[in-house]
């Protein structure tokens, strides 16, 4: 090893052990969660776009293995290990490496193998006091390694669901909208679809079949179909069920038959997804936002005032912070609040740290029900990086 | 290594016969030498170049690496296993044989399931009925990812396949599959449809050059030359 790296690896070593003690003294558990973790959960859990940057392997017996890309998955697995329901109050801490594949082939700010230190709260009572002390903590441990000036941006997927819901639409297309928010291109294009009579209706399907299926009426509407899928030929193959196909076939009907959304809506939505302010007028902005609408986002807008005074609250400058609805970091696990720490010298690409809320990762990898998470992870090679160029 | 231009060629099945024909008809003989399995070849008319005969699949490997400077083998091998292909290698030629499209294809009793837009759509109801991603059966993961990355599809799992993949599905192996056809007819054959939108590429023998290859001016000259006498 060289010398330089090898004295890299000690100030990695000291440095992570300074934000340990950090969370540590907050009263987060310190844990160890395996390195290797089944490829099969995490890949479910997080989907295709971070499996193509998974190192995945098959181990002796045929078992597919991956190194964890993250440490969240894994602090998730072992709380469920410890209290199977996943619902009891535990607040974790880890520092250790994780490892993504860099399709542009790995760079200082973005290595494939890194270590990762950061905390994840589970089962609290009150979210956003909980957001804003994940939040607090993770600042003060950076302060405390030495980081002077940062950039906070602030995101909440929460807000964005309020707006949907508040809004007259079906509520399939709520959880098309909400499901397409991580992909921007599909997003508008979905958006477009709903406010186009022409887009919503049945293409490629005998006009009769279409005409005939009756959403209050889903058995018939399963026999005709079955009817249909025999007069062509056409054999059901694989796993999905007549009953599924007979689900979105209903579902494409209802849509052809709905009331597109109107050009006021889709604008609205545009607008929200557009925004972009300081974090403390967000708030205010979504206000003037929806007032021709007459909506009433009262509480979620409340949650979120209150969650930016606690952050203010526990000593954390909020005066520069930015806010963007869209903003809802590359993962499509979080739900709530999203935010990430950026340092001048790295930008915005290759943030310090980041985290939010993730309340359906843990059904997700196994419990009974929701349980409320929040979390976040402070990327130590970048930090590092960044105190070594602020050295003297 | 040598100091001559190396060109890869396919070493077996189809692809291979249909070079050999190609060379023919530009009045190239290739003289296998080497060992006695003679995977290398001298070409009378081009002292400049040493022929490898591998495997499709490694010919791109070698483009990808740079220790062969030209090859001609199928666009898809080449898109499928260099990630930033247009970077890597330079398409000189399409041959005009080995044609074949990469398709998504689906069960063809999907009938609410025409296009890749559905597919998404499809993929959310998937997970809520089965509590898992549906899968696609593939030997095309790259190829695969970046489509789908692409049509915003992204509630799926791929599941390797080395061989026959049309027969996935049926087997309860995958919901779907990506994989190569030149008539359509297996797939039909499988109960399986080409999504309306779901050709990824329109793949055919292509002639390429590496441009990590160690190029001098006389290879150069030499890749001149055989483009040349290929396009024909």
């Amino acid at each position: 090893m060289p010398a330089e790296a090898a004295q890299n690896v000690e100030a990695l070593a000291a440095q992570a052990q300074r934000l340990m003690a950090t969370f540590m003294r907050a009263g987060y558990e310190q844990i160890a969660p395996a390195i290797i973790q089944p490829a099969g959960l995490f890949l479910d859990v997080v989907g295709e776009a971070l499996r193509a940057r998974t190192y995945v392997f098959s181990d002796p017996d045929g078992e597919e293995l991956c190194l964890r890309p993250d440490l969240t998955v894994p602090t998730c697995r072992l709380h469920l290990a410890r209290h199977p329901t996943g619902n009891a109050r535990a607040r974790y801490c880890y520092s250790g490496p994780a490892f993504r594949y860099q399709p542009g082939g790995a760079t200082s700010a973005h290595p494939s193998e890194f270590r990762q230190a950061g905390i994840e709260s589970f089962a609290a009572g009150d979210r956003e006091e909980d957001d804003a002390a994940v939040l607090a903590l993770i600042v003060e441990a950076l302060e405390e390694a030495g980081i002077r000036q940062f950039r906070l941006r602030l995101g909440d997927l929460g807000l964005f669901a309020a707006l949907l819901d508040a809004l007259a639409m079906p509520q399939r297309w709520r959880r098309r909208l909400r499901h397409h928010f991580w992909r921007p291109e599909a997003f508008r294009a979905e958006l477009a679809r709903l406010t186009s009579r022409e887009a919503l209706k049945v293409n490629g399907l005998p006009h009769a079949l279409v005409d005939a299926l009756d959403p209050a009426r889903p058995q018939e509407a399963q026999r005709l179909v079955e009817a249909h899928l025999e007069a062509a030929g056409l054999e059901l193959v694989g796993s999905r069920t007549l009953p599924e196909i007979t689900d979105r076939l209903l579902a494409e009907a209802a849509d052809a038959r709905e009331e597109p959304l109107a050009a006021t809506t889709a604008a609205l939505i545009e607008g929200y997804t557009g925004l972009k302010s300081p974090a403390r007028e967000a708030a205010d902005r979504i206000e003037v936002l929806i007032r021709p609408h007459k909506l009433d986002l009262g509480a979620p807008l409340a949650a979120f005032r209150r969650r930016l005074e606690l952050v203010e609250a526990a000593g954390v400058d909020t005066t520069q912070a930015t806010f963007a609805a869209e903003f809802g970091r590359n993962l499509e696990y979080y739900t709530g609040f999203v935010f990430e720490i950026v340092a001048r010298e790295l930008g915005p690409s290759s943030p310090l740290a980041g985290g939010g809320r993730y309340d359906s990762l843990l059904a997700d990898v196994g419990a009974p029900a929701r349980v409320p998470a929040v979390g976040s992870s402070i990327h130590t090679e970048r930090l590092l990086s960044v105190l070594s160029a602020e050295a003297p | 290594m040598t100091d001559r231009l190396v060109l890869a060629l396919p070493s077996k099945g189809r692809l291979m016969e249909q070079c050999a024909n190609m060379l023919a008809r530009a009045g190239l003989v290739v003289a296998k030498s080497g060992s006695a399995r003679g995977y290398q070849g001298d070409i009378a008319e081009l002292p400049g170049v040493e022929v490898n005969f591998v495997s499709s699949a490694e010919i791109a490997q070698l483009l990808k690496s740079g220790k062969a400077h030209l090859g001609i083998t199928g666009e898809d091998l080449l898109r499928e296993t260099i990630a930033d292909c247009d970077t890597r290698i330079t398409f000189l030629r399409r041959c005009g044989f080995g044609q074949a499209d990469v398709v998504v294809a689906v069960p063809a009793a999907w009938i609410d399931v025409r296009r890749m837009s559905d597919l998404e759509e499809m993929a959310m109801g998937f997970q809520r009925v089965h509590g898992r991603r549906m899968r696609v059966a593939t030997k095309y993961m790259n190829l695969t990812r970046r489509f789908f990355a692409q049509q915003g599809v992204a509630g799926y799992r791929i599941v390797e396949s080395l061989g026959a993949t049309e027969g996935a599905p049926a087997a309860l192996l995958a919901e779907l599959i990506v994989d190569i056809t030149t008539t359509g007819a297996t797939l039909h054959a499988n109960g399986l449809r080409v999504l309306e939108d779901g050709v990824i590429l329109k793949s055919q023998a292509s002639l390429v050059s590496s441009n990590a290859a160690p190029w001098t001016e006389e290879l150069r000259r030499w890749e001149r030359e055989v483009a040349k006498r290929l396009a024909v």
